[in-house]
């Protein structure tokens, strides 16, 4: 019986081509425009870390002086950094910044690539779980005891060696030698959730070196540095020992004991640091004046996900709906049209459920083939944003969940504009029909 | 004469369409008032004069990965090659980049006691030499620009002056000169020397955007990353890159350039984002208006199909062409005004959605307004063609069928 509906519907469909054209014209516009920036949406509200999401945390301070800032900055200072790094009780952490150095190796015909660094200690990679293809991270002294030692991406390893194990290779970073202790896998987490500060969606640095050679090589900052009072940074020193906040610092909490006992050791830190003059806004208790973000804050916090885009979102689908109201005026004004039609089929004996099912199934297919459609036109949109607005390929890529979520929009679309039409012409007395025939 | 109450009570019998048309215009005033809203804000904010020569400044990064150079001297000799170089009509170091989305920010008080010191507005920190002025296209309206003698190259030094943007002078002294006020930042002092007319910084969306200073530290031997801005013809501008890269090079090769962009492209780039929402919904706005009256057609034709006979024995009885027309006109301007009003009112509360949840802006009542004659006239095209052929059918064809 399905298969008859359906035949029965796709010839109901091309006798009247231009009002068919319409309506799927219009499901096929509001079904693109709604998964285009659905898209978008979801792949910018992705959450890299998954499961891991509630373990891995990372540490902001209420250390401004008053009237700074009306929120808790995403980073902390040097001074703070170092004192999370000494304290004991916390299992995996890791204190983390940007930098830039230039790339050399033994064989000088290789050209020399400026490259972001992720400056960070051994634990960072255990937290974020950074996949390994040679070597490891570096020991658990290097984090005490600096040492020159790198990890670097197999993508600058293939240029560099060939793509050979190269652990125990020497590069040079700004002309230093620096030992290879590991090399990672493609990694290249979307959106850049362990730094969305500068670019949520920028790639993964290819180089890691040691956060304790900070103090010795004095790198440059290639991220935000923010200050609330006036601190003159002539040397290096001065921005290690100063209040501005550059670093970020993350650890793994597995439960939530450890998570009160990272609470009540940062409770405890704050009113030791208040005692010796730092810490100066005391408007808030210290244990308010510490927070812990979970992933799914933190990226939050950060917003990772622009306003434009829930904006355009909520406006998508307000479209998708007009484009709904509007099929169904047009499927009721085509239904009423057949009317007389049906008055005969259920004189004939058809009951009012064959009837509504028979038009469900037409609606339906007006919906698929719209969906189909619309699918095209969101790729089409896709790539025109990749393209046009410099937009990155890993928010313009289709989203594999769009293949089940199209349809499910299309048909679900179709069917809530066909109900209504469907049962009001089901309903239709045969006896008026007949009469005027 | 336009016969109201007559259409009213047939719009009356049949609800259910006039109702689907109804709804479908209420949305369509709500999202057009609101996505044409935030069109023109994103527009106006587009454009903004800069107060850059902005198609005549190329920029680029260099980074001298060699511990062996000395930074300050290689600054000062790089600077040098590159004005030197043909078609170029000056060259600066500059600590950031106009309109780039980074930068420095910072702000001076008026005191060196911190208790009672009046802090100025935050502002657009650019470090750079005597011939950065000149690199930006900027304009002074009052005051000198340092001279070459009173180049700092430490954040440290004594003797800083400065020049700030007019709307920074504003906002802070009101009508009063700013020239020879004296600023501080810690116990340094800094002395106001001039007044720059337009001097753009480098975050679009921050609420001090105009305010910038520049103050005379040539700061390009601080670090072995720096910024240089070049200022040459628009014609000049595609041959400089390679001319740049060779002369740089063939000083000192132990280094990498890179980033070069004209800040026109730099601002295209930080302003991609606004360009995008301006763009898509822009885009929503023309396929929303086009649905509506496609499926206003539609459901018109199909009306006037059922209406035939009706039509034809209003003509038999004396009704003329211009009476069928009027009559689907004025139909269909009733559903569009009250669908306009309610449209408008839901707009309004739509648009305060947005505005608590997303900071934005409260939408004027003229965007409702505009977007219900927009539509109007919109509905007005979609209804006239099927209109017109309804005052075709002959009046013979009321008596025909029956």
């Amino acid at each position: 019986m399905f298969f008859y509906y359906c035949d029965l519907a796709w010839r109901s469909i091309r006798k009247t081509p231009m009002l068919s054209m319409l309506m799927v014209l219009a499901i096929s516009i509001g079904i693109g425009i709604t998964i285009t920036t659905l898209n978008v949406y979801k792949t910018m509200s992705y959450n890299p870390a998954g499961d891991r999401s509630e373990v891995i945390n990372s540490v902001q301070l209420w250390s401004q002086g008053l009237d700074t800032w009306d929120d808790f900055i995403s980073n902390i200072t040097y001074m703070d950094a170092m004192n999370l790094r000494n304290n004991t009780e916390l299992g995996l952490k890791a204190a983390t910044y940007r930098t830039g150095l230039a790339m050399q190796s033994d064989n000088l015909k290789i050209e020399p690539v400026l490259q972001g660094v992720r400056v960070t200690d051994r634990d960072f990679f255990r937290i974020f779980s950074v996949p390994f293809v040679y070597g490891s991270y570096w020991d658990a002294s290097v984090d005490l005891r600096p040492a020159y030692q790198v990890v670097i991406s197999q993508k600058l390893n293939l240029r560099f060696f060939e793509g050979k194990n190269s652990v125990g290779k020497t590069v040079f970073l700004d002309r230093k030698p620096y030992q290879i202790v590991g090399v990672i896998d493609d990694w290249n987490p979307q959106p850049k959730y362990y730094d969305p500060l500068n670019g949520a969606f920028n790639d993964a640095e290819e180089i890691f070196i040691p956060f304790s050679l900070t103090g010795q090589e004095e790198f440059d900052v290639w991220g935000n540095t923010s200050g609330w009072k006036f601190e003159p940074m002539l040397t290096y020193n001065d921005r290690l020992t100063s209040e501005k906040v550059w670093i970020q610092f993350w650890t793994e909490l597995n439960s939530e004991d450890e998570k009160q006992s990272l609470q009540g050791w940062l409770t405890r830190y704050v009113e030791q640091q208040r005692t010796i003059g730092r810490f100066t806004d005391t408007a808030k208790i210290p244990a308010e004046a510490v927070q812990i973000s979970d992933i799914d804050k933190w990226l939050e916090d950060n917003d990772v996900v622009p306003k434009d885009n829930k904006i355009l979102v909520g406006l998508s689908l307000l479209f998708l709906s007009v484009c709904l109201v509007n099929i169904l005026g047009l499927l009721l004004t085509k239904f009423l049209k057949r009317a007389p039609e049906v008055g005969v089929r259920r004189a004939i004996g058809a009951s009012r459920e064959q009837i509504f099912s028979q038009y469900m199934v037409e609606v339906g297919m007006i919906g698929f083939i719209g969906g189909v459609v619309g699918l095209l036109w969101a790729w089409g949109s896709l790539t025109a944003l990749h393209s046009y607005f410099a937009m990155e390929q890993s928010v313009t890529g289709l989203d594999a969940s769009m293949w089940i979520i199209t349809p499910l929009i299309a048909i679900s679309t179709a069917v809530l504009a066909g109900v209504y039409p469907a049962w009001v012409v089901c309903r239709t007395k045969p006896s008026v029909y007949l009469k005027a025939q | 004469m336009l016969h109201i109450k007559p259409i009213l009570s047939s719009l009356m019998r049949s609800k259910s369409a006039p109702i689907l048309l109804l709804l479908q215009i209420i949305l369509s005033v709500a999202i057009v008032a609101n996505a044409s809203f935030i069109i023109n804000e994103r527009l106006s904010l587009m454009q903004r004069e800069s107060g850059y020569a902005e198609d005549q400044i190329l920029t680029f990064s260099v980074y001298n990965f060699d511990p062996a150079i000395d930074n300050i001297k290689q600054n000062e000799v790089d600077q040098l090659i590159l004005r030197a170089l043909p078609n170029v009509i000056d060259a600066s170091y500059s600590n950031m980049l106009p309109l780039s989305g980074s930068g420095w920010m910072d702000r001076w008080v008026d005191s060196p006691n911190e208790d009672t010191a009046k802090s100025t507005p935050g502002f657009a920190f650019y470090l750079g030499n005597e011939h950065l002025l000149n690199v930006m296209g900027a304009k002074l309206i009052a005051g000198r620009n340092f001279s070459a003698d009173e180049i700092n190259t430490n954040l440290g030094d004594s003797g800083m002056l400065a020049l700030v943007s007019q709307p920074l002078a504003k906002a802070f002294w009101g009508d009063e000169s700013p020239l020879g006020k004296t600023m501080y930042q810690g116990d340094q002092t800094v002395t106001v020397v001039g007044v720059v007319d337009k001097l753009q910084g480098a975050w679009i969306d921050h609420e001090n955007f105009e305010y910038s200073v520049i103050q005379n530290i040539d700061f390009g031997g601080s670090s072995s990353n720096k910024t240089y801005m070049v200022r040459a013809l628009p014609e000049h501008i595609p041959a400089l890159e390679e001319a740049i890269r060779k002369a740089l090079n063939a000083e000192n090769p132990n280094r990498v350039l890179d980033n070069f962009q004209t800040l026109t492209e730099l601002k295209s780039l930080t302003y991609s984002n606004h360009r995008l929402m301006a763009t898509v919904l822009s885009i929503m706005v023309v396929l929303l208006l086009l649905i509506t009256a496609l499926g206003l057609t539609g459901m018109v034709m199909f009306n006037i199909q059922r209406r035939t006979k009706q039509i034809g024995t209003r003509r038999a009885l004396g009704a003329n062409k211009r009476d069928i027309i009027q009559y689907f006109m004025v139909e269909n301007y009733l559903i569009c005004i009250v669908g306009g009003v309610i449209g408008g009112m839901l707009a309004l509360v739509l648009g305060q959605q947005l505005m608590s949840l997303y900071s934005l802006p409260m939408v004027p009542m003229i965007y409702p307004i505009i977007s219900v004659i927009g539509l109007l006239i919109v509905t007005t095209l979609a209804v006239i063609v099927p209109a017109a052929k309804a005052a075709n059918i002959s009046p013979a064809m009321a008596t025909r069928s029956v």
